[in-house]
Order: structure tokens, then sequence, then C-alpha cells
């Protein structure tokens, strides 16, 4: 996913480093550091989850690949052997990217096979996906 | 030159009087643009009155690119029909103040509520709903016909709206994304294989229509639609779909825009268009305007990276907001029976 955490964490930095010119201070340098506050509350989520999140993801994504080999050809089988080198967020995510555009291809041949089975079992992956990598933003009282 | 001293040349020779400025702010909002407040006091004038005054200016890095030109003839086209501040001068070229922008009139005394507060509206959720749907449908029944939009906005054919709107935002993700992203790519193919209905008419559509984009007096009444920097001609329909996204229910799930239950602002809007709601057509709509988000914060996660992490409004929507249309995509797609 984009961008990571590092970018996010060196960011925050940079946007309160860098001078604001004058007409930038006040109300909207108030805003700015609220949504600082609020990402680094969230990346404190990213570093609790972050990286389960990947390996699982990974391991989940390869699993359905692999299943489909036989099915769908061998390509998918050789895409599913792909692991990151390390559990970097860096290594995962390099080994993230290539494991999703394996699950596209899959999943635009499991759609022009009218499979349905497998699709929806790709869709429930997707949900599954989606709440793994999820941050939870607290409701914040209006001003 | 400072901002300051570059907006008193440009307003000097506007107005052909000397003119100072005073007051010169920056304020949050408007992620597309930068925006700024300011007071302009021309000299000699009687009664030396203040005009009061908002600046949106290109950004160096943005949401998503959008044409200033369009904006503010959107603004020109719904004033007088749509509660919108005055659109007072374009600049196209960048001489003045460096960078494109234009100005319109200041509205003073309002409240924008962020989108990611519990309850910002309290109890005059219901009134502000009610008077939201009610300019949203009277802006899809506008006849726009020799208005200024029709100067630069392109008038699709009613059944090519879908796939205008579908062609463009799957391009922006094509073009931007730095991270494969199944799900909102499963969610264009399924769009695509379900085009919905021709649009009824093709209308002057807002574009962001949602919470966080009006400003109301805090007593139940707006008093400006803002934010028309992605206003088109298309269906309808999109701008209740966005409007309607889970994104923008502030925790509440009972209530769009954190205002008022959805089969309530549907029945108003159709009051006040004239329109019906297919709900075939809104369910595209919905799946598509999902698409859209995840579009614009595709586009978000790149300018962040682009303009070297500085700027935390693209970080929270290339990420955050990124993340939960990833999840509302995958509800909708799970919704779905088939194919």
């Amino acid at each position: 996913m984009t961008p990571a955490l590092p970018d996010i964490l060196r960011g925050n930095f940079l946007s309160l480093a860098i001078p604001a010119p004058p007409e930038s201070q006040g109300e909207f340098m108030a805003g700015r550091v609220g949504v600082i506050a609020l990402l680094s509350l969230l990346a404190a989520q990213e570093v609790e989850r972050g990286t389960a999140a990947r390996v699982w993801e990974n391991a989940a994504i390869a699993a359905v690949l692999a299943d489909a080999a036989e099915a769908y050809g061998v390509q998918y089988a050789g895409v599913a052997e792909i692991t990151a080198a390390d559990l970097s967020l860096a290594a995962l995510d390099a080994a993230n990217a290539a494991l999703r555009r394996g699950l596209i291809a899959l999943h635009e041949a499991v759609e022009a096979a009218r499979d349905l089975p497998r699709h929806r079992a790709i869709v429930a992956l997707y949900g599954e996906m989606a709440q793994a990598r999820r941050l939870d933003l607290p409701p914040l009282p209006a001003r | 030159m400072s901002l300051a001293a570059g907006l008193e040349s440009y307003l000097t020779d506007l107005w052909g009087a000397p003119t100072t400025v005073a007051n010169l702010s920056r304020i949050p909002g408007g992620a597309s643009r930068e925006t700024y407040r300011l007071d302009a006091q021309v000299a000699g004038e009687t009664g030396g009155q203040t005009h009061r005054m908002i600046l949106r200016r290109d950004p160096t890095g943005s949401l998503i690119e959008t044409d200033r030109r369009l904006e503010f003839l959107a603004y020109r086209t719904v004033h007088g029909h749509v509660p919108v501040p005055q659109a007072i001068a374009l600049e196209q070229d960048g001489r003045a103040l460096e960078r494109p922008f234009f100005l319109m009139e200041r509205i003073d005394g309002g409240v924008v509520a962020s989108p990611f507060t519990f309850d910002p509206y309290g109890a005059h959720a219901q009134a502000l709903g009610e008077r939201f749907f009610t300019i949203l449908g009277k802006l899809a029944a506008l006849d726009h016909d020799g208005t200024p939009i029709r100067q630069a906005a392109e008038l699709p054919a009613a059944q090519d709206c879908w796939r205008i709107a579908l062609d463009h935002w799957a391009g922006v993700i094509e073009a931007d994304e730095q991270h494969p992203q199944p799900i909102v790519r499963a969610a264009i193919r399924h769009l695509r294989r379900n085009p919905p209905p021709p649009a009824q008419r093709v209308a002057l559509v807002h574009g962001d229509y949602r919470t966080g984009n009006f400003m109301h007096d805090g007593a139940g009444r707006i008093l400006a639609i803002l934010d028309w920097e992605m206003a088109h001609l298309g269906d309808p329909i999109e701008d209740l779909g966005w409007a309607f996204d889970p994104l923008w229910n502030h925790f509440d799930e009972t209530r769009v825009d954190g205002m008022i239950p959805r089969e309530r602002a549907i029945a108003i809007w159709e009051a006040a268009s004239g329109l019906r709601v297919d709900p075939e057509a809104l369910a595209w709509w919905s799946l598509f305007n999902a698409v859209k988000g995840q579009a614009i914060w595709t586009s978000a996660a790149k300018e962040y990276r682009a303009g070297g992490f500085t700027d935390p409004i693209l970080a929270i929507s290339g990420w955050y907001t990124a993340r939960r249309h990833d999840q509302i995509l995958a509800e909708r797609l799970s919704a779905l029976e088939g194919f």
C-alpha cells in the first residue's frame, strides 16, 4: 500500500519542521497539526497490525493462486511461490505487489470463465484483505 | 514578492485604484486548491468599504488535478439558484500570484463540519439534511443551456454519462497507482459489465457534494455550497451516490451525511428535481463513487510522494480514506449476486 509508514512519519516531521509563511500560520497551521495528530494515532495502529496483516495477506493470496493453478495455468503456481526476503515492510510490500498482480490476473481469468464459486472466493478474500488492512479512526468531537 | 503584495498589485490593476490587503490568512479545507481569506480596501472608495474575499490558488500538489476555469464557471452558473459565494475574477496565467487563481466573495459567520467528527449537526441535522437534498435536487433540475458552464464543460449524451465518468476515474487509477489494487479493479470491471440506465437528464453535477463541503449557520440554515472543482455535466444520480457514500456518514449508519435517513433524502431530492431515483441506477452510481473515491485517494498518495511528504492532508487521503474505501468496495462487491 502507499504511502508507507516511514513516509508518513518522515512527512509528519517535515510538515512541522519546515517554517510556514506568515499567512499560513494560525487557523491553517492548527488544522494541519490536528491532521498530523490523527496520522500519529493511525501510525500506532499500523505499527501494531501492519506486519501481521501483510504476512497474512501474502499467504492468503498465495494459497488462492496455488489452488487455481491446475485450472487456470501453471503461471499462478509460480507467482504463489513469491515470498518476502525478510519481515521488513518494504520486503513484504514488494512481495505483496507481485502477489496482488497475480491475483488481479487470476480474477480476470475467473470472470472470463464465469467461474462463480471461485469468483465468490476471491471477493470474500478482498473483504478479509480490506478488514486486515483497516485503520480505525476514532469519532472525533465536533467543534 | 509576498502573496499579500502580489494581491495588492493585482487588485489595484483590476479595480483601477490603489488597493491594500489586510488579514490575509490561509484556511483549512479546499484540499485541491490553496484557500485564503483576505480583506481588500480600495483607496478613496466611498464609505471605506471592505471587500471580504476568498482566494483559491492552484497548489503545487493536489488531491486531484481539476480545472479552475470549470470551477469558476460553475460558481457563476449556479449563483442565484444555489447558495454560493459570488465569483469575482479568474486568472489562468501564473504571473500575478505565481500560480493560477480565482477570487470570490467571502461569506462570514458560518461553520463547515469535518467529515471525521461525530454528530456535527446536532439538533439541526434534520433541517440541514432537508435543505441539503433540496438544493441538490434543484441543481439537478437547473437548465444549463446558455449558462457559463457550457463555455467549458462538454455535454455528454444521456447514454454516455456513465462511460465517460468511469473511463475518466479508471484512467486516473491506471496513471497514478503505485501499488496494485485488486479490489477497485474488480469493481471497475463489474461496472463495465453492468452499465446503468441512461441519465434521465444531463445535469450540472457538483462532483463532490457531501458533508464538509457546505457552510451552515449553526442554526439549521445552509449558507453556501462549496468546492465546485469537480463540477461537470453528467447524470445527476452521480451526486446522490457520492453523498450517500458511507465515508461521509459521521459514524452513523442510519443517516446519510450525518443528517437524515437515506429514504427521506431520496424523497426530498425527487420532489425538488422532478426526477425519479431508479434503484438500479443508484446502485451503479454508488459503486462507481467508491471507485471514484479510490481514484482520488490514489492520486493523493502519488502527490504526497511527489511533494516530498509535506502535506498531511494528502497523507491521510492517500492512506486512511484509501483503506476505508477498500472496505466499502469489498462490502459492495460481496453483496452482488453474480458477475
